[in-house]
């Protein structure tokens, strides 16, 4: 049985200036619960859909629908209210402010009362960061930082995570445990939309890869098709692919 | 001994004002991104203004100097203020150098064999007062962490959903209150004159960058060290060379230390 289509792009057209397009007329969808990898050649346009989705960017055409309802233009804090996370690319910390202030300026929508109980929520999720809870947030390994992104993130309870190169300056020991945080996550209910260039490990914990090219959607499969298909690395150092969305 | 005491006493309560004003420069650099050189017209502005109120409006200097937040705010945080500020005041208020009665009694205090003045030892502890509050607010607050965010990287702080304009906002109206004690401070020893802004403004400038343009601390040993050297300069030196001091040391660290003595160096992506 498919699972319910969560989000939704509709010929989605979106750039950086009214003469740099990204999105060209791209048309995706992301399910419910599921972890959908967005891959492809730098500059095929998978960042700048968790950015348009993320009301970074605003379409000049078409539609963005988060639950079947367009969100086009919504400000990031109506979309974290929505239940939308983001975690982007790179490092996201505040690095002279303790950990533990990170998280509550992760929780600044929140009201006061919930803070602290969602606070113990995700420290008890991450026990590292809980050991680290009063250090400078610049003090911590590439590893606790991402965790700490990603902790942060969790505070708002989303529905949908975004995230963008999670891997980026991870040890591949440190990959597995994000993938395999972002796949409970899936398995209890969360939905992914993550961009990756680490691809083969990516596809191991996904459920859909669609695969970019110039700003549209060039192919649409199941994460473990892909996986074992002897031309995967054509497909995401730039070679065109045969049409063939699902 | 005493001597060289009392000129690093009275120095430091000089270099406090322009710390006051080097402040300003680097919260709104940090919030907002923007090198406000009307920084020196943001502390004349208020010295006009307090003026007004005292001597037109016959209050006292203490609700003179609350009315006049409340007017900078308005001001500074909504409209900008720009060089042609000073034109106008020159034209439309007085070309004249003002008296300005200091908020401090006259006389000295003795501390042993040192004499300070009172206005210096009150400027000291005014604008320390200012400044303890100011890392107070930015520190213990959950909104001043919130502007550390927004400076330190915006777009994280959007994707928090912080709301980045209201945290600039905030920047502009604490840069108007520090503005505001500033003229407070200076005046009585300047004089309101509508080119006060200048010499303040730059030094201030000089003081911002020579202690680190991206750190608060920066800006409070930047404005403390030109203000002594300054005293130390026109006392053993000549006082024709006191007004170079703040250039002098702005261009050493500009080719030693071009991040600041205590700033730290910044990486963009481009």
């Amino acid at each position: 049985m498919t699972a319910e289509k969560i989000i939704e792009f509709d010929k989605v057209v979106a750039g950086y200036s009214p003469s740099l397009t990204i999105l060209n007329e791209l048309s995706l969808d992301a399910r419910k619960a599921e972890i959908t990898l967005l891959i492809g050649p730098n500059g095929a346009g998978k960042s700048t859909v968790l950015k348009t989705l993320f009301g970074m960017l605003v379409p000049r055409l078409g539609e963005v629908r988060f639950e079947g309802k367009r969100v086009n233009g919504k400000s990031q804090r109506e979309l974290l209210a929505d239940g939308i996370a983001f975690v982007p690319q790179g490092r996201n910390l505040f690095g002279s402010l303790s950990v533990r202030h990170n998280l509550e300026l992760g929780g600044i929508t929140l009201p006061r009362g919930e803070l602290s109980g969602r606070i113990e929520e995700v420290l008890a999720r991450f026990p590292r960061i809980r050991e680290r809870i009063d250090n400078q947030a610049s003090t911590m390994s590439g590893g606790e930082q991402k965790q700490l992104e990603v902790g942060r993130a969790l505070l708002l309870h989303p529905r949908v995570l975004l995230i963008d190169e999670p891997s980026i300056g991870l040890s591949p020991k440190l990959v597995q445990e994000v993938m395999t945080l972002l796949r409970q996550l899936a398995d209890g209910g969360t939905t992914v939309l993550m961009v990756e260039q680490n691809v083969r490990t990516a596809l191991k914990y996904a459920n859909r890869a669609l695969v970019l090219e110039m700003g549209r959607l060039a192919l649409d499969r199941p994460a473990s098709e892909l996986l074992n298909d002897p031309d995967l690395n054509r497909l995401f150092l730039g070679g065109h692919v045969q049409k063939n969305v699902a | 001994m005493a001597d060289l005491l009392q000129l690093i006493l009275s120095g430091t309560a000089t270099g406090a004002i322009y710390a006051l004003c080097a402040l300003g420069f680097t919260l709104l650099w940090q919030a907002s991104g923007t090198i406000n050189f009307a920084q020196g017209e943001f502390v004349m502005i208020p010295a006009f203004v307090m003026l007004f109120f005292i001597n037109t409006a016959g209050l006292p200097l203490w609700v003179a100097f609350l009315l006049t937040c409340l007017v900078a705010m308005l001001l500074i945080a909504t409209l900008g203020l720009s060089i042609g500020v000073k034109q106008l005041v020159k034209a439309g208020v007085t070309a004249q150098a003002m008296p300005f009665e200091s908020p401090f009694p006259d006389g000295l205090l003795a501390l042993g064999a040192m004499k300070v003045s009172y206005a210096d030892v009150g400027t000291l502890l005014l604008a320390g007062l200012i400044v303890v509050g100011l890392q107070l607010f930015l520190n213990r607050t959950v909104t001043g962490r919130a502007m550390q965010a927004v400076a330190q990287n915006t777009d994280a702080a959007k994707v928090l959903g912080i709301n980045v304009q209201r945290m600039v906002l905030y920047t502009f109206l604490i840069n108007a209150v520090l503005a505001v004690v500033a003229a407070l401070l200076v005046t009585p020893t300047y004089l309101a004159k509508f080119d006060m802004g200048e010499s303040i403004g730059l030094k201030a400038f000089y003081a911002a960058i020579i202690g680190g343009f991206n750190q608060t601390r920066g800006a409070l040993l930047g404005g403390v060290l030109v203000g002594v050297l300054e005293n130390l300069m026109g006392a053993y030196v000549s006082p024709a060379y006191k007004e170079g001091v703040a250039l002098m040391l702005f261009l050493i660290v500009i080719i030693f230390r071009p991040e600041g003595l205590l700033g730290k160096t910044e990486e963009r992506k481009v």
